[in-house]
């Protein structure tokens, strides 16, 4: 699993050094701060690991923050959930903010809570995946790249060409990477309405599986053998996949 | 020849004969018309016009009967009858040719043909057709008086000799004359008298018997003196006076011609007399029509005079009516405005009031931070660094006061002038509780005051969650402030409203009183009383609690003993303020 990478754009250095304070000791890697719009602008397209981003709407007293919203919203496939932050409870600034959706802020101040709990709305919102990580049943969004997962209080993310085989459980799923193994909260119709059907596919009543990662498929002992020599089943339900390993190759 | 003036004179009277004599008899024609046209009345026209037959009014006579003639009808005394009726009618409007034709058509088996016969000869006359009116009537007067039915015989051997004398027939008249003129003697009618002796004379002139002329004209003028018809006086002393002249008798036809003067002019007289008597009658007549016009003027003006009278009474009465409605508006508004002004002073006051209070609170803070601030600095000089770190957190502390302070006048200030961004959304109560009392973990553990929150996390409602932070942080604020160390403070939720989600904080402090309680639930901003008077408060984060409460379209509720504790209860709705 590793670090949400966050943008801020902040021209206090006080405020952005209590956010970077913040979101460290919840484990997110700050990939830079921002004070200018052109600095922010440069910094969101140069660097391509930012999953979140945390706009000032106001910097040196202009609304430039809603201004580079409405910048990288205009590219729909390159733009990443943002949290707006401000002090401001004007109403006018508020409407303009507001046009740029999916929409979430932080009312300065704030606490670490508020924060965390933006920065997950702004994820629902954006994936439009809502009330996973408020509610008790289910703590992941699936976006095309990852999985971003609650842990604790924080959010982690998992590459999703990382996974080798999901194992259901009733409620829950056993994500089985090369490097780790995890239990996440999610229902097994919606993780295969979200995940690729081109690459993930289901062997079993239990099992899904990576298709890249096959290593090999035992028909007689109805197996499946996967990179790092993982094992999932391979019912008869399910052995139309053999077909498209043909086709896949 | 030599006295043809003279049958001039006395040829005017002719027609009048046959039309005086009518009259009379005519009426007892009438009724025996009734009489014998009885059984016809079963035809509703008919029986109209013979009603109208009977009245004389001969136009609707003829509407109904010619009505009664385009039913065609097959009884033919009945259409006999008809006709019979029209031509009487058109005789007396003196229209004889349609007369004419109407007794033309009567069949002969009709049982008033002879009446008939004596109508188309009376026309004859009066169309100066002698001989055809000889030729009607002369077949009758062989016929006996039962049949002719009332109508007088001696009339027409009148009309036949007058006829005759005027187709100079003068013998064939003669007889006649006479008989008639025995007839008249009989019946002593002297104007008829007078007329039959004229024209006698003049029939014997004509057959040149001048001795029985000039009789007979002696008794025409006889006669003529004992009648008042001036018209038959002239004629008979002319006659005289020309017979006197014929006689060679100066001196009688001077007299003659004196007394004919004397009528003449007595009938000029009496038509002088008579247009005077007219022309007055007509002044008269045109007096009062001027008086009348002037009267009718004179009440047009008094007409008009009432009419404006009545008219600007109704405009007055409508002055007065919309001068009365503006006055009491004018009250009116003058009533709201007064009391718009209390309440406008009321509120200033209220204001100014806060604003003392206000300040008061956050100069005694901002003096107690300046006191502390030198303490410190002698402190920092001293190095008792224990009694720096006491005072920076008993600083902070007077800070989060202030702050918090300053945080609620912000929201109030925003509130009222509704610059605030407000948007009613579904909210997870548990995680707004959690985020506002992240602020007073320090707090909380430091006055050593337990803290639970247990909203179950699916317990959503519809509110601002700006707003909605602001009411938890002043309620969990008051409720820290009142509790003593060692207590405890429970937020939990209860659905004993239908579509509301109550909120409760509730806390095992202090408590409060009845009349505090009331005190709280007012609309007013200050509270006047302290329950405690260590711990200050300006009662303007409960008021900003209910503003925004009542804006989040929810209720508050106190609950609290004295001494025991106090629940806070916010309800919420459930329910999503459009649906």
């Amino acid at each position: 699993m590793d670090n949400i990478n966050v943008l801020i754009i902040e021209d206090t250095p006080a405020q952005s050094d209590r956010l970077v304070k913040t979101l460290e000791e919840n484990n997110f890697t700050v990939v830079g701060v921002a004070t200018t719009l052109k600095e922010a602008l440069s910094l969101f397209y140069s660097s391509k690991k930012i999953d979140i981003v945390i706009i000032d709407i106001f910097l040196n007293g202009v609304p430039d923050g809603i201004a580079f919203a409405e910048t990288i919203n205009a590219v729909p496939n390159a733009s990443k959930p943002f949290v707006f932050l401000t002090s401001s409870t004007d109403r006018q600034i508020f409407q303009r903010a507001k046009l740029t959706q999916p929409f979430s802020y932080l009312m300065k101040p704030f606490n670490e809570l508020e924060l965390l709990y933006a920065i997950e709305m702004a994820v629902e919102k954006f994936y439009a995946q809502q009330d996973v990580f408020l509610g008790d049943e289910e703590d992941t969004v699936i976006s095309d790249e990852y999985l971003f997962i609650k842990k604790g209080k924080s959010l982690k993310k998992v590459r999703i060409t990382d996974i080798i085989y999901i194992e259901v459980e009733e409620k829950y799923c056993n994500i089985i990477t090369e490097k780790e193994k995890f239990v996440i909260l999610i229902s097994l119709t919606k993780i295969l309405k979200l995940l690729d059907n081109n690459i993930f596919c289901r062997t079993h009543r239990n099992y899904i599986a990576n298709l890249e990662k096959i290593e090999e498929i035992i028909l007689a002992d109805n197996l499946i053998i996967l990179s790092g020599n993982h094992k999932v089943t391979l019912s008869d339900t399910y052995k139309d996949i053999v077909k498209r390993m043909r086709t896949l190759r | 020849m030599k006295y043809k003036i003279l049958i001039f004179c006395i040829l005017y009277f002719f027609p009048l004969l046959l039309f005086s004599q009518e009259k009379k008899e005519y009426s007892d024609f009438e009724k025996i018309i009734k009489q014998k046209s009885e059984p016809y009345t079963s035809e509703l026209n008919f029986k109209k016009a013979q009603s109208f037959f009977l009245r004389r009014e001969w136009d609707s006579t003829l509407l109904y009967t010619s009505k009664q003639l385009s039913l065609t009808s097959k009884n033919i005394q009945l259409d006999n009858f008809t006709h019979f009726l029209r031509g009487y009618s058109f005789y007396k409007k003196r229209v004889f040719n349609e007369s004419k034709n109407e007794f033309l058509n009567i069949s002969e088996d009709f049982d008033y043909y002879l009446h008939t016969k004596i109508f188309l000869g009376a026309i004859a006359i009066e169309q100066e057709d002698y001989t055809k009116a000889l030729d009607y009537l002369l077949p009758i007067e062989e016929i006996t008086n039962e049949e002719l039915l009332g109508i007088n015989r001696n009339s027409i051997e009148g009309n036949i000799g007058t006829s005759y004398m005027l187709l100079d027939r003068y013998h064939d008249a003669h007889n006649y004359i006479q008989k008639n003129l025995a007839y008249l003697e009989e019946k002593r009618d002297t104007i008829a008298l007078v007329i039959a002796y004229g024209n006698l004379a003049i029939n014997y002139d004509y057959l040149d018997s001048t001795g029985l002329a000039i009789k007979n004209y002696s008794k025409a003028y006889e006669f003529s003196r004992y009648i008042d018809d001036y018209d038959v006086k002239i004629g008979t002393t002319h006659n005289m006076y020309e017979i006197a002249k014929y006689l060679n008798q100066p001196e009688k036809a001077y007299q003659y011609i004196e007394e004919h003067n004397q009528w003449k002019d007595s009938l000029h007289d009496q038509n002088e007399v008579a247009r005077v008597l007219q022309l007055e009658k007509r002044i008269a007549v045109e007096q009062k029509q001027q008086e009348v016009s002037l009267l009718e003027a004179e009440n047009k003006v008094k007409e008009a005079q009432k009419d404006g009278l009545m008219y600007s009474s109704i405009i007055l009465l409508l002055l007065l009516g919309t001068g009365v409605y503006f006055y009491r508006e004018k009250v009116k508004t003058n009533k709201i405005i007064s009391e718009q002004k209390e309440n406008l002073d009321e509120l200033n006051a209220t204001k100014d009031k806060l604003f003392s209070i206000v300040s008061h609170d956050l100069r005694s803070s901002v003096n107690a931070l300046k006191m502390s601030n030198s303490d410190l600095v002698d402190n920092l000089e001293a190095k008792n660094l224990e009694k720096v770190n006491t005072l920076l957190h008993s600083n902070s502390a007077i800070v989060n006061g202030a702050y918090n302070l300053l945080d609620n006048l912000l929201n109030w200030a925003l509130l009222q002038t509704k610059q605030s961004f407000f948007e009613i959304a579904e909210l997870r109560l548990f995680f707004i509780v959690e985020h506002v009392a992240h602020n007073y973990k320090a707090l909380l553990s430091e006055k050593n005051i337990q803290f639970e929150n247990t909203i179950p996390k699916k317990d959503k409602v519809f509110a601002d969650q700006e707003s909605l932070k602001i009411i938890l942080r002043n309620i969990i604020d008051n409720a820290i402030k009142f509790s003593k160390p060692e207590d405890s403070i429970k937020i939990y939720t209860q659905h004993t409203h239908e579509g509301f989600c109550d909120l409760v904080i509730e806390d095992t402090g202090i408590g409060m009183s009845e009349a505090t309680r009331q005190n709280l639930l007012q609309e007013t901003i200050v509270t006047s009383e302290k329950e405690n008077k260590d711990i200050i408060g300006s009662g303007l984060g409960m008021q900003l609690c209910k503003s925004m409460i009542k804006k989040n379209n929810g209720n508050f509720f106190i609950e609290s003993t004295l001494g025991k504790g106090t629940k806070m209860i916010v309800s919420l709705s459930k329910i999503p303020p459009n649906g």
